[in-house]
């Protein structure tokens, strides 16, 4: 439990937007209305079955931490679960759980989230709840005690999430270099000698300087009307007062440009399959959805699965690799990386790999896209959100990550007919800028031990 | 053990219907669970509606003798499909481990006149996925698709059912991808752990055969088409559906795919599994890394056991329950040991075990083991409590609702209650079975399951701080080795914050 989101590049391409338009019972249709203090609320009806999905996200990420702090937004979203004025150590989950809930929480350089999955009639606990650990969190500051213990535990993620993985490693090397003054260059969980210096006051500072109505967002997605969410909101997030200090800035800014092409290679003894990649800045569906929209179906015709023109070329014709893909982790707020990765068939060397994986590129640079294959692209992406609505909690995520990094309902709403109007010639354009002649790129190779050629 | 399917596509039936759990909301009707026969003279079909608290299923058999439950769902407008045969990968033949794995693979590479990247396309067209997979006791294959155009989607599944094409090339790419699968295993930590584990427990028994270079490079596409043969066919044929659509609409839809398959085959027997004795010294399996990877596993009771629910609802206090079992409590909140610590009941009609596992830093592997087993012994001694019996139900009681909101769990759920012959009534009568659970009954199962001695420990990483360990040689003998006292001073001591900086690579 309690996870953060490192940005994968898979929990990207899968990231789609809801329909609206054809649903069979108009009340499926989400509502959205402000409490005074400033919380906005989301309300997304799905009555096929009596439970609930409550979802509490928080303008604040890991983008925000002050530097040398790095860690600290994921160390609190866990020490969220401590302790509260009215509600003992670690007897959060326990009174979620007796509800019969399903809770947890995650953060995201960009926002972080809790949230519990009930039968439908306990809704109105687990919105006292969350608006009691809003405002009165104790943070224990004993040096022994369960804030020091929690940093332990934080450690323990990192070392499984990261360190145990090699290709977790490289990932993280090659985020530093992509974004070298931008706050995406350290990863969510922190830099492990950080972690281990953050203090309860810390956690303190954090919490008094984020945690607000009016930066977070209820979502509520189930068997409820927007009118049952808005009188028990207003019972319960509607009784905190509307913080009077300034709303702090995000830590949000403009990505630079990368200033060369450099390669990174790591070697490790577990790796046992090589891996090629190649990372270039590209855009976000916050910056410019238009282009980041256009670059989804270039990049999904271009690697996005068993009919791709690189798995094709790649792994069916040429059988120099065992997997060839492109993806971009656009639902990121500031300019996203967009990856081209493949890993070679046994006997081919990188160098290889990359010219043949290149060539397949270029062609398509060069010549375009057909529309066929670009309207069967825009069709499945828009399809992923009619499939959406089979998933509360997908479809709750979907609203509170768009709206927390600044985004509109009528975004996610629109998604499908804005996806369909993508042409080829969108999306190729969007391949050329982010792909073009001039662009600075990492290059990462993942590379078993004796292959090294570099000691890093 | 390993559950083999394809990654697009791994849905496992097995376990999800006892992760989720239970009580019945208070504006559900009372429990109804009267069936009713109905006949809609137009095709004959006779259909039992089975008005259960959670969902509305109706049965019914195919003009083609297919048996079917299904779950109308009108509000959105797709379908989930499921399709099950008992027969899986541990009735591969000796010498052509991975056969059932190529044929599942091949399902949907290519059927009738269309070729593999034809039949892709297709799928994309529809806006449609299909896929197979297998696990030791069981295949399975599923769709989802849109009611819009359901009949050309199905036509598509009929099609993979009754033409497959299992072309040279497709082929040759599962064995590509296998041959590499064969070399990275040997790098994964849960795939080591799983690999002593059989090798401790049960050597000589088909789960516990691993496919190796020769068992693939054998396999030919005659192999794989005689395999699709054997394992699915119409007897025993298993289909749950939930989505958009009545019974009349789906029956010649499925007829289509499936009525054709051969009525049975041979297949052979697989032997119920007996678990050797456990090893006392944790077995310690070398790999590179900062944190090891600690399994831990016993024998456990079968579904159909008594046994079976008092063990299910220790199990929430024992290592189950998330932050509210007593290992997590210890070994994570007080201990700051690791991320997650869990356990589970894993049951089988051949193999039963209670097993858990979790990872923490190499120098505190011999902590970690000794606070489980030191758990173990207090639950095994003094039982839980009143209180925590009454947290546990509640959980599992409280949480079943939450296995029933979207078509594709229910479509799951219905699959498992059929898999394991629990009753069309199962989900009504399942939160009963765990209320009339007592503490006597709990207290009974921790002391004839939970003794530390009956678990065997594995470790995969470089864990320091044990004072007895053992090994398995390439034979699948065990030999156990007593560390030198430096080693055992260090589980108690800080850990060095000697870890490389990643970000200066």
């Amino acid at each position: 439990m309690r996870t953060f989101l490192a940005g994968g590049l898979a929990a990207a391409i899968v990231a789609a937007f809801p329909a609206h338009a054809d649903t069979a019972d108009g009340d499926a249709t989400p509502s959205t209305f402000e409490l005074s203090n400033g919380m906005e609320v989301v309300v997304i009806p799905d009555h096929r079955a009596p439970v609930v999905t409550h979802m509490v996200w928080y303008k604040v990420g890991a983008v925000d931490e002050d530097p040398g702090k790095s860690g600290i937004a994921h160390l609190f979203e866990h020490v969220m679960f401590k302790e509260t004025d009215d509600i003992g150590p670690e007897e959060f989950t326990t009174i979620v759980q007796r509800n019969g809930g399903q809770l947890n929480a995650f953060t995201s350089w960009d926002y972080t989230a809790y949230y519990e999955r009930v039968a439908k009639q306990h809704l109105e606990k687990m919105m006292e709840l969350e608006a009691e650990r809003m405002t009165d969190l104790v943070i224990n500051d004993d040096p022994e005690g369960p804030f020091i213990s929690e940093r332990d535990v934080v450690k323990e993620e990192r070392r499984q999430r990261i360190d145990n993985n090699p290709g977790v490693i490289l990932q993280e090397q090659v985020m530093s270099a992509l974004y070298q003054d931008h706050p995406y260059n350290i990863t969510v969980i922190g830099k492990m000698e950080e972690v281990g210096a953050l203090t309860p006051q810390d956690g303190l500072d954090f919490y008094q300087k984020w945690y607000t109505p009016s930066e977070s967002i209820l979502v509520v997605a189930g068997d409820v009307t927007p009118d049952e969410v808005r009188t028990l909101a207003e019972r319960t997030y509607g009784q905190i007062t509307k913080s009077d200090g300034e709303v702090p800035t995000r830590g949000w800014r403009e990505v630079e440009p990368l200033p060369a092409t450099q390669l990174i290679e790591y070697s490790d003894p577990k790796v046992r399959q090589p891996e090629w990649e190649r990372w270039y800045l590209s855009t976000s569906y916050s910056q410019d959805q238009d282009f980041a929209y256009a670059l989804d179906v270039a990049l999904d015709v271009l690697g996005g699965g068993r009919t791709s023109r690189l798995y094709q070329a790649l792994v069916e014709e040429q059988k120099i690799a065992v997997s060839a893909s492109a993806g971009a982790w656009l639902s990121l707020h500031d300019t996203a990386p967009a990856v081209l990765s493949a890993s070679p068939s046994d006997g081919v060397s990188l160098d290889e790999l990359e010219a043949a994986y290149m060539a397949v590129v270029a062609d398509v640079l060069a010549n375009g896209f057909t529309d066929a294959e670009v309207e069967r692209s825009r069709n499945s992406l828009a399809a992923s959100a009619i499939y959406q609505r089979d998933s509360q909690v997908s479809l709750a995520n979907t609203y509170g990550r768009t709206l927390a990094i600044g985004g509109t309902v009528s975004d996610v709403l629109n998604y499908p007919d804005d996806i369909r109007s993508v042409t080829a010639e969108d999306a190729i354009a969007a391949l050329r800028r982010v792909l073009a002649a001039d662009k600075n790129y990492i290059e990462a190779h993942l590379l078993p031990e004796e292959e090294s050629q570099d000691d890093e | 053990m390993t559950n083999r399917t394809k990654p697009a596509f791994g849905a496992v039936f097995g376990a999800a219907l006892l992760l989720a759990a239970c009580q019945v909301p208070a504006e559900t009707a009372a429990p109804s669970t009267s069936i009713e026969a109905a006949t809609t003279p137009s095709d004959e079909l006779t259909v039992m509606v089975h008005e259960g608290d959670f969902a509305r299923i109706q049965q019914f058999e195919t003009p083609g003798g297919i048996s079917v439950w299904l779950v109308e769902e009108p509000s959105i407008p797709i379908l989930a499909l499921r399709m099950a045969w008992e027969t899986g990968a541990a009735t591969d033949p000796e010498g052509l481990e991975g056969l059932t794995d190529a044929m599942t693979y091949m399902m949907n590479e290519g059927a009738g006149e269309l070729d593999s990247l034809a039949f892709a396309t297709r799928m994309e067209e529809l806006n449609m996925s299909f896929g197979c997979g297998s696990g030791d006791e069981a295949t399975f294959c599923s769709a989802s698709m849109l009611t819009d155009n359901v009949a050309d989607a199905m036509g598509l599944v009929a099609l993979a059912m009754t033409e497959p094409r299992f072309d040279a090339d497709p082929i040759e790419r599962f064995k590509r991808e296998q041959l590499i699968g064969i070399r990275t295993r040997e790098t994964n930590a849960g795939y080591l752990a799983g690999r002593a584990r059989n090798q401790v427990l049960m050597p000589d028994h088909p789960f516990s055969r691993e496919t190796s270079e020769e068992s693939i490079t054998a396999i030919s596409q005659e192999q794989i088409a005689a395999r699709k043969d054997e394992v699915m066919v119409r007897d025993g044929l298993l289909v749950t559906a939930v989505g958009a659509m009545s019974p009349e609409e789906l029956a010649p839809l499925l007829d289509a795919a499936l009525a054709g398959l051969p009525d049975s085959s041979d297949v052979a027997e697989i032997e119920d599994v007996v678990l050797n004795e456990p090893v006392s010294a944790p077995i310690v399996v070398d790999l590179p890394q900062p944190q090891s990877l600690v399994s831990f596993t016993a024998p456990g009771p079968a579904r159909d056991n008594p046994d079976f629910f008092p063990a299910y609802v220790l199990n929430y206090t024992f290592g189950g329950g998330g932050f509210e079992s007593r290992l997590m409590k210890d070994l994570r909140v007080a201990k700051g040991l690791t991320y997650g610590i869990y356990t589970g009941v894993s049951t089988g009609d051949h193999l039963n075990t209670w097993g858990g596992g979790g990872q923490t830093k190499n120098e505190s592997v011999g902590e970690f083991i000794s606070g489980i087993k030191t758990q173990m012994t207090d639950i095994v001694e003094n039982g839980i409590t009143e209180p925590e019996l009454a947290d546990a139900k509640a959980y599992l009681t409280g949480s079943y609702p939450l296995s029933f909101d979207s078509n594709s769990k229910i479509a799951s759920n219905l699959m498992s209650v059929r898999l394991e012959e629990l009753g069309v009534d199962y989900f009504d009568r399942r939160n009963a079975l765990v209320e009339a659970v007592t503490l006597d009954d709990v207290n009974a199962i921790a002391a004839k399951y939970l003794k530390p001695e009956n678990f065997t420990f594995i470790v995969v990483g470089e864990p320091q701080g044990l004072t007895e360990t053992a090994t398995l040689a390439q034979d699948g003998d065990i030999s156990v080795s007593l560390d030198d006292a430096g080693d055992m001073e260090e589980h108690d001591s800080e850990e060095t914050d000697a870890m490389p900086d990643p970000d200066h690579g």
